[in-house]
């Protein structure tokens, strides 16, 4: 479970990028974060893995404020949330398969176990015949799947998707959602954040808008896109 | 703990081979250092060498007037040779002498009349010391000046060597001192450039370490390879400068013992080719491990 409570970010001198954020997401849940541009969404997904602090107010994951996660264990805390990203991020001087061996290495898997999953993982979401292909020679619908791959090798509670279409085509951003949404059936919490009205409403689940850092909507059911 | 090892060596060497470029410039720069480091030590190593045989050639003599008993000789001889610091002392009696300077010039037959006409034996018969030092030679000719048979003793030739004897000195000890200071001038600079090489490898990557970061790998997890890497950088920099290295000794020693007979320089660095190699590939890993470190620390926080 995901609380936000009060939730205010602000970047010196006085760039309010979220205000008074009050949340909560439920395991298992799939929710869309729609917004424009600007409008907070990817600092708030920030805060969930810690990449940014809020200036006030607390971010909670199964009741642990993130702000009392000591340094050294943010490493070990990160690996119970995937991450996906827009432009995919992902390492261009390994393979395909390296890619999503080497989070697992990050671990301290085995190298029997990394032989059996990481293939397995990259068949499910459609590149078993891609394992020593680098990033530079996939499209981008498979760069992205990649990436996904990659954020659920460590099986992960929560998976944050930041955009993940953004760069990709119609069919090949339906796809991802596709698999977004089979991942959620299996049980990780998926939070989405895009400003793609037709994927939005072609999901129908909770649909949060968020304009200027506040929450402007919050539509629980068969949400559409609105702001 | 092993297995990890393993793979952080495995990842480092992949590293090594897909970042060519950089890895090559990084080598270059470890492996110039590493030779600069060689070329000081047998610059050391022959400069020690001339003076060690420099130090050699030069002893004293005193010569002891002709009147002087043999017995008394052979006594402040072994009053010399009592002392610690002497090497060894050498009697060479009147008749010796003479023998010697015969055999000198015999090829002088103004010399070898002269000496035919005189009666008597002109030459003085007298001790050549050597000492285990340079520097002792004066405190010698004071315990000969202050001994009881200084009547006896006609003059001492430490003062027309002392010049030769003080050059000797100051020569050794500077090249020593310079040695040494130049040598860790050299080591800074070579730390300072590996440093950099490194870091702007490292400065091309940091997408990489941020997003290593960003899939839950620990400090050590992103350290770890690069360290490894640059154990690589340092081990085939070693490598690489002992295979320029020992082909320039075999080809330049040579003329060195055409200038200096007792330096063989090739046969010191091919007696001593297994240390030589462990100090050069230590050196070099340290060297490359080091610099990886200081180089990747900024990039870890969090």
């Amino acid at each position: 479970m995901i609380e936000f409570k009060k939730v205010k970010k602000v970047y010196e001198p006085n760039d309010v990028v979220l205000n008074n954020i009050n949340l909560e997401i439920k395991k298992g849940e799939f929710v869309s974060l729609v917004g424009l541009s600007g409008a907070g969404k990817s600092t708030l997904m920030k805060m969930l893995t810690k990449e940014e602090m809020p200036t006030s107010g607390k971010v909670l994951v199964d009741g642990i404020d993130i702000a009392e996660i000591p340094g050294k264990e943010i490493p070990y805390y990160r690996r119970t949330i995937g991450t996906v990203y827009q432009d995919f991020k992902l390492l261009p001087s390994k393979t395909a398969y390296e890619n999503v061996a080497f989070a697992m290495e990050m671990s301290d898997a085995t190298p029997e176990e990394i032989e059996k999953d990481v293939p397995q993982i990259l068949n499910i979401v459609g590149l078993g015949d891609k394992l020593n292909s680098f990033p530079n020679q996939l499209s981008g619908g498979e760069k992205q799947r990649l990436a996904i791959a990659r954020a659920l090798i460590h099986r992960p509670k929560i998976l944050l998707a930041d955009e993940p279409t953004g760069n990709l085509d119609l069919v090949n951003g339906y796809d991802v959602v596709k698999l977004l949404l089979k991942i959620n059936e299996l049980g990780t919490t998926v939070i989405l954040a895009t400003h793609d009205t037709n994927i939005v409403n072609s999901i129908g689940r909770r649909v949060i808008s968020i304009d200027k850092g506040k929450i402007v909507k919050d539509q629980l059911e068969n949400g559409r896109y609105m702001i | 703990m092993f297995q990890i090892f393993k793979s952080v060596i495995k990842a480092g060497w992949t590293n090594f081979k897909r970042n060519s470029y950089l890895s090559a410039a990084a080598t270059g720069v470890i492996s110039l250092a590493l030779l600069l480091f060689l070329g000081l030590l047998s610059l050391q190593f022959v400069t020690n060498e001339i003076v060690v045989s420099l130090q050699d050639k030069v002893d004293i003599s005193a010569y002891f007037k002709t009147d002087t008993a043999e017995e008394q000789i052979l006594e402040v001889k072994s009053d010399l040779t009592a002392r610690a610091d002497i090497e060894n002392v050498n009697y060479v009696s009147r008749a010796q002498a003479l023998e010697e300077f015969k055999k000198k010039h015999e090829d002088d037959p103004l010399i070898q009349e002269s000496l035919a006409q005189l009666d008597d034996n002109p030459l003085a018969a007298s001790l050549n010391i050597k000492t285990k030092h340079t520097s002792q030679y004066a405190s010698i000719v004071q315990f000969l000046e202050n001994s009881k048979f200084k009547e006896n003793i006609d003059k001492i030739n430490f003062y027309e060597n002392r010049t030769v004897i003080d050059r000797i000195e100051r020569l050794s000890s500077s090249v020593r001192t310079w040695g040494l200071t130049a040598a860790l001038m050299l080591a800074l600079i070579a730390v300072l450039v590996t440093f950099n090489t490194v870091r702007l490898t490292i400065y091309n990557q940091k997408q990489e370490i941020e997003i290593m970061r960003l899939v839950g790998a620990s400090n050590w997890h992103i350290r770890g390879p690069y360290l490894a890497e640059g154990g690589f950088y340092g081990l085939f920099a070693a490598l690489i400068s002992m295979a320029v290295f020992y082909p320039i000794v075999y080809l330049v020693s040579d003329k060195i013992t055409q200038l200096v007979e007792t330096i063989n320089l090739a046969s010191y660095f091919s007696q001593g080719f297994l240390e030589v190699l462990a100090i050069i590939s230590g050196l070099g890993i340290v060297l490359g491990v080091a610099s990886s470190f200081i180089a990747i620390r900024k990039h870890l926080k969090i």
